[in-house]
């Protein structure tokens, strides 16, 4: 793990500075919080925070293929309804809800992979389609918000473990390491990034480039699916209109965590720090009074100061044609 | 012998304590809620809510969910306003507002950080009626005090404060309009609200049960999305296929059928709908027959005092229905039900009459306050 947070380190500088304003916002939120740090405020702060870092994970993995996954809050909504639907009863049905609810989202993910390599379809217009065919299914599935979830399952995923860590965090990052720490020490995940530095490359090379598309697209509808799941635990129940306001806000978390949209270069740790300083802007806006129609503003200037920090690499380019490469 | 007679005292004192409960029981139905013209019990919900007593002053959350709708800005500045009014400062020692966004995951948080902050009550809209168990849960744990109000969750453990739907849109506004009719027949046109939702699902229920009574009644549905410009482009559509209605009914957004009516040249007819300054000013100043029934943001401050209530020790009804206001165009007078001055999208019942004297305010005091975060 320290080795892998290491390399993670030293490669992405961006990644390491997402983390440190991440620990500054935190720390100041927790200075103006009235009642200061605690368990209590730490885990609503995560769980707060938990269902977007999840997106934010599955969109670095598409971005890092030079794609782009505009279904992913669909996906997340779909996902949610369905396990309002099946995430019930003993422990044998919770398992299966479970895993039925994730399947979902890979099988989502993988269509959006199939639609983008086969059909060869710009990755934002085909997501766009299927994110609307997911978003009619959500509402087929439920069509007003309703339904019900585990609530022991809930209380361990939005609780605190041992008084000390928000379990939603350490969630996040368990599921993190078993899903897609295999795959990036696994050829299939240099071929995804080596995809979306250069295609061309990658395919004289040799690697299966649309094998990696489509991974990338199905870990994105997996990580959907765990969004979807984790926000079925915080209200207990499914919405098929939950994910509006995320497709975007997980794009701006992968910026703020310093992945390149133009792909081949970014971090996973990375983006989920920025989904987390997304998120403590949005509650430090409260407690500082900001009037709350600044908090579009200010998520927007955020992206915009991040994205500009990102385009400095430009400026020390000695040849421009660097840039095209 | 021994074991006999104290069986005989448990017995003595199991009944002595049942007896002492009953009369508890009838005491509290006779003492009733507080202040039952204002807080009154929903339809179909018999149950009542009461926690335990606090000393005050308190301090007490309001937590808003969609921003930039000006029905919601008036409800803040509404709550500011009567929070403000010294016989209600005496009892809040700080009043916290705090406007959320769309997002569920946002709204449940600043939810938590207020239980969390140790504040004694919670006011909320709710964006989704099922999304929060998990955080209700956690308030009652912790002992703060939660009331749900305009949008209110499906949880009967909360205090729950909403207009009477079916009775809003049915036996106040569609009756009144039929009434106004020449006779009652022909068309009228109904323009719904946000497809789905459950609010428009029992204002719909409303209109159909009184239309009902009229065979000779046509009725031809549109979709305005509670959205004034929607609304005026539905009707004026509606106009242009059937040519003329003898009525409309439209739940919000009503400036909207005013507007069409003046776009298109149709000849006035009664017109039900909201309550906002801009349609009651072109019912009363175009002499078009109709109603206006509010849902005022007045519901603002009727949820906090009933937080405030709960907390001295008050009981509520589980489900309360705030009375709805209305007043017809042959009643319609300047500067109470319109405001010339104004502009359109003041909501011009501004307050609950029935639920006192501090629950009315007037468009300056709401102007002197401002809808942001504090």
């Amino acid at each position: 793990m320290t080795a892998f947070l290491d390399i993670h380190l030293r490669r992405n500088n961006r990644a390491l500075l997402a983390w440190l304003v991440l620990g500054g916002l935190l720390v100041y939120f927790l200075y103006i919080h009235p009642r200061g740090a605690s368990i209590g405020v730490l885990s609503a702060w995560a769980n707060q925070g938990t269902a977007l870092a999840f997106l934010a994970v599955g969109q670095t993995i598409v971005v890092l293929s030079r794609g782009v996954d505009l279904s992913i809050g669909p996906i997340m909504a779909l996902t949610n309804c369905l396990a309002s639907h099946l995430v019930n009863g003993g422990p044998l049905e919770l398992a299966f809800g479970i895993a039925v609810v994730v399947l979902a989202g890979a099988v989502c993910g993988a269509i959006n992979g199939i639609v983008v390599v086969f059909g060869k379809i710009q990755p934002i217009i085909a997501t766009l389609a299927t994110g609307a065919i997911y978003s009619g299914f959500a509402l087929i599935v439920r069509p007003i918000p309703g339904g019900s979830i585990d609530e022991m399952l809930s209380e361990l995923t939005t609780g605190d473990l041992a008084g000390i860590l928000p379990s939603s965090i350490v969630m996040l990052l368990v599921l993190v390491c078993l899903f897609w720490l295999p795959v990036s020490k696994a050829s299939l995940g240099r071929s995804i990034v080596a995809v979306g530095s250069s295609e061309q490359a990658a395919y004289m090379s040799g690697l299966k480039v649309d094998r990696a598309k489509i991974a990338a697209y199905t870990l994105s509808g997996i990580f959907a699916s765990f969004s979807g799941l984790f926000i079925g635990f915080q209200t207990l129940s499914g919405d098929p209109s939950i994910g509006l306001p995320y497709t975007l806000n997980s794009i701006a978390a992968v910026v703020i965590g310093g992945t390149a949209l133009t792909g081949g270069a970014g971090s996973i740790l990375g983006s989920i720090a920025g989904a987390l300083i997304l998120r403590t802007i949005g509650s430090l806006i409260f407690f500082t009074g900001l009037p709350p129609l600044a908090q579009p503003l200010f998520e927007g200037t955020v992206l915009l100061v991040a994205v500009a920090f990102g385009a400095t690499r430009l400026l020390r380019i000695n040849n421009r044609l660097e840039v095209f490469r | 012998m021994k074991s006999y007679l104290s069986r005989l005292r448990t017995l003595t004192r199991a009944v002595s304590a049942l007896a002492v409960a009953s009369v508890l029981l009838v005491q509290t139905a006779q003492a009733g809620t507080f202040m039952p013209e204002c807080y009154k019990p929903g339809l179909g919900d018999t149950g009542t809510i009461k926690h335990a007593k606090k000393e005050g002053p308190y301090r007490v959350a309001l937590v808003n969910g969609h921003t930039g709708i000006p029905w919601r800005e008036q409800m803040i500045k509404s709550v500011k306003v009567w929070a403000a009014a010294p016989e209600n400062a005496k009892n809040i020692t700080e009043l916290k507002v705090v406007s959320t966004g769309s997002d569920v995951a946002a709204q449940i948080a600043a939810i938590d950080n207020f239980i969390q902050a140790g504040y004694d009550a919670i006011a909320f809209i709710a964006v989704n009626p099922t999304a929060f168990d998990a955080v209700i849960k956690r308030a009652k744990q912790a002992g703060t005090v939660l009331v749900s109000f305009d949008n209110p969750v499906d949880n009967p453990s909360v205090l729950r404060i909403t207009p009477e739907w079916i009775e809003f849109e049915g036996i106040i506004k569609a009756q009144s309009v039929v009434n106004q009719m020449k006779e009652p027949k022909g068309k009228i046109l109904e323009i719904r609200g946000i497809q789905g939702n459950s609010t428009d699902r029992d204002r719909h229920l409303g209109v159909q049960k009184v239309l009902a009574k009229y065979p000779d009644i046509e009725v031809v549905e549109v979709v305005g999305n509670w959205d004034t410009g929607t609304v005026q482009k539905v009707t004026a559509d509606a106009i242009a296929v059937h040519g003329f209605f003898d009525a409309i009914i439209c739940q919000h957004g009503c400036r909207g059928v005013t507007n069409a009516i003046k776009a298109t040249g149709h000849p006035p007819v009664p017109v039900g709908g909201d309550a906002e300054n801009g349609f009651v000013k072109a019912l009363a100043m175009n002499d078009i027959p109709g109603i206006s029934v509010s849902t005022s943001p007045g519901q603002g401050p009727v949820a906090v005092r009933a937080a405030i209530a709960l907390l001295q020790g008050g009981e509520f009804p589980a489900l309360v229905n705030v009375p709805t206001p209305y007043v017809e165009t042959k009643d319609m007078k300047p500067n109470v039900n319109y405001f010339p001055d104004e502009p359109d999208t003041l909501e011009t019942v501004t307050g609950y009459a029935v639920c006192g004297a501090d629950m009315v305010f007037t468009p300056a005091q709401l102007n002197a306050q401002s809808a942001d975060n504090n």
